[in-house]
């Protein structure tokens, strides 16, 4: 039994179809990177799996989770599973994190909702959990605003709190994006680790061609809600079978040259 | 807390004139320099002078007496209106922002009639139905103030709701009252403190007009608004009449809102200076 299987899940509000009929399949410790433009569909996709859609869409298909459908499922019961079987990371690090909350107790909130744990032995697990993201000092990040770290900090407590309760399926929504070039590197090389040693799957959404090629072997390319090829990286860019496959390598192509200094942008 | 009031012009300065009203108050038990009611013919228009320090009105009565014993009704007035505008109001807005989208329109339609129902109407209605009081007064204001709160709150509380922290608190499995304890209201507290500080001025004020028109505080029991009123026949034989419940009430009302401004920026981490 696969971890994830999507099939052909459609959403839409009103009569426009944002996600159209895409299936995929993910196995347990297995990655997929859904690839595409702003509006393919591929944020609403995961959101959908997260069952945090706004109530204004329509969603038909499936998609089960560990063996459970998450269609239809009601806010409470897919609530027991988000955060806890299920963990997402968000483009955003700042907004994504309570601005009056110190990071301790927005890191023990998953702990305590899924796992009944204390405050004081969530705030214990929080501790470990800094550590293990690579953050120095975490005694004083704990108590710590959001506000008073920097953005690869912050995007590191994002990781901390969707890997709290150990998920089995890790969802990064272009967590890097909003990142210093030279941050994401870390952040990408942490996901890769972590993931790694949990033994989660992952879902990683981006635009970007070489970032989703550091972390996984499969592509789904996304353009206007349907997944338009499904390849590895190796074969997607030897031999790219659609058009828009084709421009996603040709600009990767563009930032390669400009290092090599064999034309770039002209 | 003692750092954050450091340079903290605002709450020093607020703090200070809500002292001197609460002393008032404490005062107004204790002593006085005269009876607050007693009329003593003589006396009628009294400057200010070692027997009456404030002067005396029409009637001889002493101002200063009058104006310690009218911190009472404020007081009173403020806390009970901003206990009814804010739990209501607050509860209100928070029911509505969180409700499904089908019950949000008429709620939110209700909350509209509210607002545009005349204040003074409703103290009338009220007056007439249990007699003018102090009570019915703040009855009148609470309600027609907890109608703004509830917008005020509702509106702010949908930003908090949309945001990217309640998305996440969402994805961490958080359920819709614990966004509300956790994420709204912590994040609803600058907004709320500054309205209730505004309904304490607001409610002053009312009162004041309400005690006026005679659908508050009724006479003799001292109150700032009724002496503001009282005095304003006199303004220009005897301007100090009017001036000194008018300080009163700038003192209370400025007191309230500068408090509300201060507060804020300590509760604010964003705009501390220090950490922790």
């Amino acid at each position: 039994m696969s971890l994830l299987e999507v099939h052909n899940l459609t959403i839409a509000f009103g009569d426009k179809k944002v996600v159209d009929s895409i299936s995929f399949t993910l196995e347990k410790g297995s990655r997929i990177g859904l690839i595409g433009e702003s509006g393919s569909g591929k944020s609403m996709t995961s959101l959908a799996i997260m069952g945090l859609l706004p109530d204004t869409a329509t969603v038909s298909g499936s998609i089960t989770f560990e063996g459970q459908e998450l269609i239809g499922l009601s806010d409470r019961e897919h609530s027991h599973l988000r955060g806890n079987r299920m963990g997402m990371v968000f483009q955003e690090p700042l907004t994504a994190l309570n601005p009056l909350m110190r990071i301790g107790k927005q890191i023990a909130g998953p702990l305590m909702i899924h796992k009944g744990a204390s405050l004081k032995d969530a705030l214990g697990s929080a501790l470990e959990l800094c550590t293990k993201v690579g953050l120095p000092d975490p005694d004083r990040v704990l108590r710590a605003y959001p506000h008073q770290l920097s953005g690869g900090q912050r995007q590191r407590i994002g990781l901390a709190i969707a890997l709290a309760c150990e998920p089995a399926l890790l969802i990064a929504d272009e967590p890097t994006t909003a990142l210093d070039v030279t941050v994401q590197r870390e952040v990408l090389n942490l996901i890769n680790t972590l993931v790694d040693q949990e033994g989660s799957s992952l879902v990683f959404v981006t635009h970007d061609l070489p970032v989703v090629s550091i972390m996984t072997e499969n592509i789904a390319v996304m353009q206007l809600g349907q997944i338009v090829e499904n390849a590895t990286v190796a074969s997607l860019f030897h031999a790219p079978k659609h058009e828009y496959s084709q421009r996603l390598i040709n600009a990767a192509r563009v930032a390669e040259d400009a290092f090599s200094g064999t034309g770039g942008i002209k | 807390m003692k750092k954050a009031m450091k340079g903290n012009i605002s709450l020093i300065t607020g703090s200070v004139m809500v002292a001197i009203t609460f002393s008032l108050l404490i005062l107004s038990f204790i002593w006085t320099p005269h009876d607050p009611l007693e009329v003593t013919p003589d006396d009628s228009f009294a400057g200010i002078s070692s027997k009456h320090f404030l002067g005396a009105d029409k009637l001889g009565r002493d101002i200063l007496s009058q104006i310690i014993v009218g911190s009472r009704v404020t007081l009173l007035v403020a806390a009970l209106a901003v206990t009814i505008a804010m739990t209501l109001g607050v509860s209100a807005g928070i029911t509505i922002a969180v409700a499904s989208r089908k019950l949000q329109a008429p709620m939110v339609y209700a909350v509209n009639i509210a607002l545009a129902f005349p204040a003074a109407l409703l103290a009338i209605i009220l007056a007439a139905v249990y007699g003018a009081s102090t009570l019915t007064a703040v009855s009148a204001i609470g309600l027609a103030t907890a109608a703004a709160v509830a917008q005020v709150t509702r509106r702010t509380a949908y930003g908090i709701l949309a945001s990217d922290y309640v998305l996440a608190a969402h994805a961490c499995g958080a359920s819709t009252w614990r966004i509300i304890r956790k994420h709204v209201m912590p994040n609803l507290r600058a907004s709320l403190l500054i309205q209730a500080s505004a309904v304490v001025s607001v409610s002053v004020l009312a009162e004041s007009s309400l005690s006026y028109l005679g659908l508050g505080t009724p006479p003799p029991a001292p109150s700032w608004g009724r002496m503001l009123a009282g005095s304003q026949q006199y303004i220009f034989v005897n301007p100090l009449l009017a001036i000194w419940p008018g300080i009163a009430i700038v003192i209370v009302v400025l007191g309230f809102n500068l408090v509300g401004d201060g507060v804020r920026e300590v509760f604010d981490p964003t705009l501390r200076r220090s950490d922790s």
